[in-house]
């Protein structure tokens, strides 16, 4: 008999880290082998409540267990967060397709993240950097809100350690804390050098900083097929059969989720 | 093709009863067909056009407890060429890597020419049949005397062979009584739908520019789903978390919270992106994809549209617009 598709398998939490007051990286261990390439994405169930999609944020060599960071945003997040260690969850995947890591190789990477969507780049940025010498640069431009809202901040010195180049930015600062770039992600292309006419360039955030930011790439040189977004859709079946997660022609689920800008630069409501 | 005798028929469905369930459209005293299981005692008639309520439901109902599948196999007797181009599109989504093991296919599909129609079916005017070419187990046609059956793959073959006593080789005065029933039909639609002329391929690369088509219909769209609901093409679900299984049920593209992220991100907030979406799914998006249209031509979403929108002429007015 063919395999029930929907089917979850559980999964420990291991740990759960506060990252923002909004947000939350849980340490999953499935109870069977699991195993993602960085892209693509899971359903997280809690059993009897509901499930809801979210990308894995470590990186994909990672095996003894795994990170999802979510940010609490409605009902089912809620219940997430409620999560203490030990509790026993649910997962469905991996689902989707993921980032098409030959197609980096030798080359530069800007990735350009922005608030909780740097928790699929944080999985991609550490599956790059485990394996560093395969590709060019990587730059990594990061904006929040705020300072407080900025995930990860304790990590970013070890990252740039490794060898990432890092710019961060935060749209406000009340304080006189914040020693880095004030003002809108974008603003950070100011500070940096790059090669647009033969880099890649991976988008992750809220739908008004994906659009601005790949205007700006394509402003600045980048092409469309060597731009990457990972598009945030309601995927509720993530196998692409529910229809909800309809991007143009595609289902965001199973074409996607990362999808190269040139492929869906025509659909007309990508950024809402 | 092989022939049964009229009076043959009876024998057949309860030799097929023994092991399956079979519903059969069942002619209401309003004129409509509606679904209805075959009982010992009962007349199955499989003349007439398409039910209310399509296929699909038999393939997965509008609410669905994801769990081990229980109770006999269906035979659903009299399924319309509509319904049965309805299904090709499901089995793509449902059955295409991977497969849905939820998904009915144990369901045969016994079709039956059309001998009527609707006043809202359209089929020959996106170039379609009154009955079913293929993708059924076993096709019913009529002739005078009787009913000509074809064989559309193993299952339906295994029947006939196991039933060989029932059926005689159809003759050739058959076979034309078969096509003259067939024309008879289609010439029913086609004095039905006179004035409706569409051309797939433009209504296809108009419905993609944004017309002002799709802010006229909308405006009289309340997003009430029943087009969705009654579409032999239409497969959307949401899959629930129940207390100890998954559930499915059927949802609609038309409900304004239907693409609505966590967070409240909605690209289809508003009812005109909907109303466009519905339409470009069926006649741009699932031929791009699935190589198969998403209409049918059964024009059930004209007989349950709340708005009194009429599909036929959206299609119409899609092809005669001009790009804003």
């Amino acid at each position: 008999m063919t395999a029930d598709i929907y089917k979850t398998m559980k999964a420990n939490v291991e740990a759960v880290v506060d990252e923002t007051p909004l947000i939350k990286t849980f340490v999953l261990k499935t109870e069977e082998a699991f195993s993602f390439q960085t892209g693509q994405f899971i359903q997280f169930t809690v059993p009897g409540e509901g499930e809801a999609p979210f990308t894995p944020s470590s990186s994909q060599f990672q095996k003894e267990y795994f990170e999802t960071t979510i940010m609490k945003a409605g009902r089912v997040t809620g219940i997430i967060h409620s999560l203490k260690e030990n509790d026993t969850v649910g997962i469905r995947g991996p689902l989707g397709k993921g980032y098409p890591l030959k197609e980096f190789e030798s080359r530069e990477i800007l990735i350009l993240g922005g608030g909780v969507g740097m928790a699929p780049l944080r999985s991609l940025l550490l599956t790059l950097l485990d394996e560093k010498d395969k590709y060019g640069r990587i730059v990594l431009l990061y904006g929040a809100k705020n300072p407080v809202d900025i995930v990860y901040s304790g990590q970013f010195a070890g990252w740039k350690k490794r060898g990432a180049e890092i710019y961060r930015s935060v749209d406000k600062c009340e304080t006189d804390q914040w020693k880095e770039k004030i003002g809108v992600v974008t603003e950070l292309f100011d500070e940096v050098k790059l090669n647009p006419s033969k880099g890649i360039a991976v988008v992750c955030g809220p739908p008004v900083m994906m659009k601005f930011g790949t205007f700006k790439l394509l402003e600045i040189g980048y092409k469309p097929e060597n731009i990457y977004l990972s598009m945030e859709k309601n995927m509720s079946c993530g196998l692409g059969k529910c229809g909800h997660c309809a991007l143009g022609k595609y289902f965001a689920c199973k074409d996607g989720p990362v999808f190269k800008y040139s492929l869906i630069k025509d659909i007309g409501d990508i950024w809402d | 093709m092989k022939f049964l005798r009229k009076e043959n028929l009876e024998t057949f469905v309860e030799k097929m009863n023994r092991d399956s369930d079979i519903f059969y459209p069942e002619h209401n005293t309003n004129g409509s067909y509606s679904w209805a299981r075959y009982e010992k005692g009962k007349t199955l008639s499989i003349t007439g056009h398409r039910t209310v309520l399509p296929l699909k439901y038999f393939f997965f109902p509008p609410a669905e407890n994801l769990k081990e599948k229980t109770g006999k196999p269906a035979i659903i007797f009299g399924a319309r060429g509509c319904d049965v181009r309805g299904l090709q599109l499901l089995k793509k989504i449902y059955l295409d890597d991977p497969e849905d093991i939820y998904f009915r296919k144990d369901t045969l599909v016994f079709s039956a020419d059309c001998t009527s129609c609707h006043q809202n079916c359209f089929c020959t005017v996106l170039g379609d049949e009154p009955w079913a070419e293929d993708d059924f187990d076993l096709n019913f046609s009529f002739a005078r005397d009787g009913f000509l059956i074809s064989a559309g793959g193993k299952k339906g073959n295994e029947i006939l062979k196991n039933n060989s006593d029932l059926f005689e080789e159809a003759s050739d005065s058959q076979k034309m009584e078969m096509l003259n029933a067939r024309s008879k039909t289609k010439e029913y639609l086609r004095k039905q739908n006179e004035d409706k002329k569409i051309n797939l391929k433009v209504c296809a690369e108009k419905a993609g520019e944004n017309l002002d088509v799709f802010e006229k219909y909308a405006q009289t769209c309340v997003s009430c789903g029943a087009c969705t609901n009654v579409c032999p093409a239409c497969f959307c679900f949401f899959l629930a978390e129940g207390k100890e299984n998954k559930i499915r049920y059927s949802d609609s593209c038309q409900y304004p919270g239907y693409a609505r992220v966590a967070g409240g991100a909605n690209p289809r907030r508003k009812m005109t992106p909907r109303f466009k979406h519905r339409i470009l799914c069926k006649f741009l998006y699932r031929p791009a994809m699935q190589e198969i249209k998403g209409c049918t031509g059964c024009g059930r979403c004209i007989s349950g549209c709340q708005g009194k929108i009429n599909f036929r002429d959206v299609l119409l007015d899609i092809q005669a617009g001009e790009k804003r």
